[in-house]
């Protein structure tokens, strides 16, 4: 359960979707099968496997493999703790918007209420610009919400997502009945349904569909070794690996209904068409959906908290997934209390994100999470297949997961992750790279971009040496 | 506007895959437990 929560945040609801839509539609369907298939469901197995096996987290599971490798179980954690430093500024800003849809705070013009009011954007990320105080108030009570939850550890977590993963979901459910009886929907259905099969044709949508398995997964974060390493010794890996797959993307697919149907309704009553008003991201949260929401009917406050509600129980346990993993980490390796450590990262989170609580926030959230979550998560992933596959006896992990599982897996999962996820990643890498040198990255200078994006990967890499290095107290 | 014959495909695809597979995987899951 707590993996499916932590799989399941923010991008199955405002990333999915559009990935469908701009992808030709139902088409998108049959690579993102591809790649769940061929790349989310053997890493999610290698994940299980490994925090099973090693009974640990990532660092001790890679130390298990070859004490050379602990770093490549730091790295992972370091950049999901960057990345939560981010994530849990956009939480805020959910906090700060379930708190303004009680008076539609946004008003007639949600667009510039969010880049102007909300937001004090600023027209470059080197200008600073002021504080926006109520996202440090929103950062606050989330940081806070996140201690609380992971201080005690693995157990607190079990019970706190028997809430924030059934919960969203039933909000889901109900948004969705909202959405589909409004009119307009169909129409904006048929946009994230209807199958344009030439883009199979097309690299971009095989790119687009591994991407979004990648990061939607929680894979390549340390997560999943994480969780896995507190499962019972007799646990099905296997099947727990795939249902999380299929419950993570399960929600994807019901999320598009949602959604698009609220765009065709947004549509409809705007006199323009689905594609004008059809976007992704912080764009669809705080801009579109706020905009739809204040030309519903009736009961608009009602629908506006629910859906912020819905964003936030399923992004927290996204949050505190990719900060548990850290002090876990470092309690593997030295004696020092858990709630200590958890509380100083913390800190440390909540200081570090104030600098996205600026007027130039959103500019530093768009390059950090271009590198962090685009080059970092791909390269952690084809280390993760290539140290596994080629420094270790790889067979031994599949032994293992087919002794404890009833769902075995054969020496196809070899194969996948030896040979053909490494091509695939590289082929990502090669890609995006690629694409950020001849196309830049939003307009952004390079020094922004170097700060922001390339310095903090950096960071990120060399840190887990430090980590390494640094004499623990206890044999990992 | 109904949908289009080709998105009510998709839809039935879509869901097959991801609900039928989950719901395969959750009934071999629980039928272990009970052995």
């Amino acid at each position: 359960m707590a993996a499916v929560g932590s799989a399941v945040g923010l991008g199955n609801i405002w990333r999915f979707p559009y990935m469908c839509y701009k992808h030709g539609g139902g088409a998108f369907f049959i690579p993102f099968f591809i790649a769940i298939f061929t790349l989310g469901i053997p890493l999610m197995i290698l994940e299980f496997t490994l925090g099973h096996w090693s009974r640990g987290g990532a660092p001790k599971a890679f130390a298990k493999i070859g004490k050379k490798w602990e770093w490549l179980g730091w790295w992972p954690l370091l950049v999901e703790f960057i990345t939560v430093i981010y994530y849990s500024v956009i939480m805020a800003w959910c906090f700060d918007y379930m708190i303004y849809s009680l008076d539609l705070r946004w008003g007639a013009n949600a667009e510039s209420f969010f880049i102007s009011d909300f937001l004090g954007l600023t027209n470059a990320p080197e200008i600073l610009g002021s504080i926006r105080w109520p996202v440090v108030f929103g950062l606050i009570c989330i940081w806070l919400l996140i201690y609380l939850i992971i201080r005690k550890g693995v157990k607190n977590i079990g019970k706190v997502v028997l809430i924030t993963v059934p919960v969203p979901t039933i909000l889901l459910i109900i948004l969705t009945i909202r959405g589909l009886t409004l009119p307009g929907a169909m129409e904006g259905i048929a946009y994230y349904l209807t199958p344009d099969f030439s883009h199979l044709l097309n690299a971009e949508i095989w790119l687009a569909a591994y991407s979004q398995v990648l990061w939607s997964f929680s894979l390549a974060g340390g997560i999943m070794i994480t969780y896995a390493s507190f499962l019972p010794k007799k646990s099905d890996i296997n099947n727990n690996a795939i249902i999380t797959c299929l419950a993570d993307a399960g929600t994807s697919f019901f999320a598009g209904f949602a959604v698009f149907s609220v765009i065709g309704y947004l549509a409809f009553s705007m006199g323009v068409g689905v594609s004008e008003v059809a976007t992704v991201g912080p764009e669809l949260a705080f801009i579109a959906y706020p905009t739809a929401v204040t030309l519903l009917p009736f009961a608009a406050a009602f629908f506006g908290i629910i859906f912020f509600i819905a964003l936030l129980t399923f992004g927290i346990d996204s949050a505190f997934s990719m900060v548990e993993p850290l002090p876990v980490g470092i309690t593997d390796k030295w004696n020092v209390s858990k709630e200590k450590v958890t509380g100083i990262i913390c800190l440390i989170g909540l200081g570090a994100g104030l600098i996205y609580t600026t007027g130039s926030g959103l500019h530093w959230l768009s390059i950090t999470d271009n590198f962090l979550a685009t080059y970092g998560l791909a390269l952690i992933a084809l280390f993760e297949c290539v140290v596994v596959g080629y420094m270790f006896n790889i067979s031994r992990l599949r032994k293992h997961a087919n002794d404890v599982s009833e769902v075995k897996i054969g020496r196809w999962w070899e194969i996948l992750i030896k040979y053909v996820n490494p091509v695939i990643l590289i082929g990502l890498f090669i890609i995006f790279t690629y694409e950020n040198i001849t196309k830049g990255y939003e307009g952004y200078s390079t020094f922004a971009l170097l700060i922001g994006g390339i310095v903090l990967a950096l960071v990120a890499f060399l840190m887990s040496f430090v980590f390494m290095k640094i004499k623990g107290d206890k044999t990992v | 506007m109904s949908l289009p014959l080709s998105a009510i495909g998709m839809l039935i695809f879509g869901a097959v895959v991801l609900y039928g597979g989950l719901a395969y995987f959750i009934y071999r899951a629980m039928k272990s437990k009970k052995e």
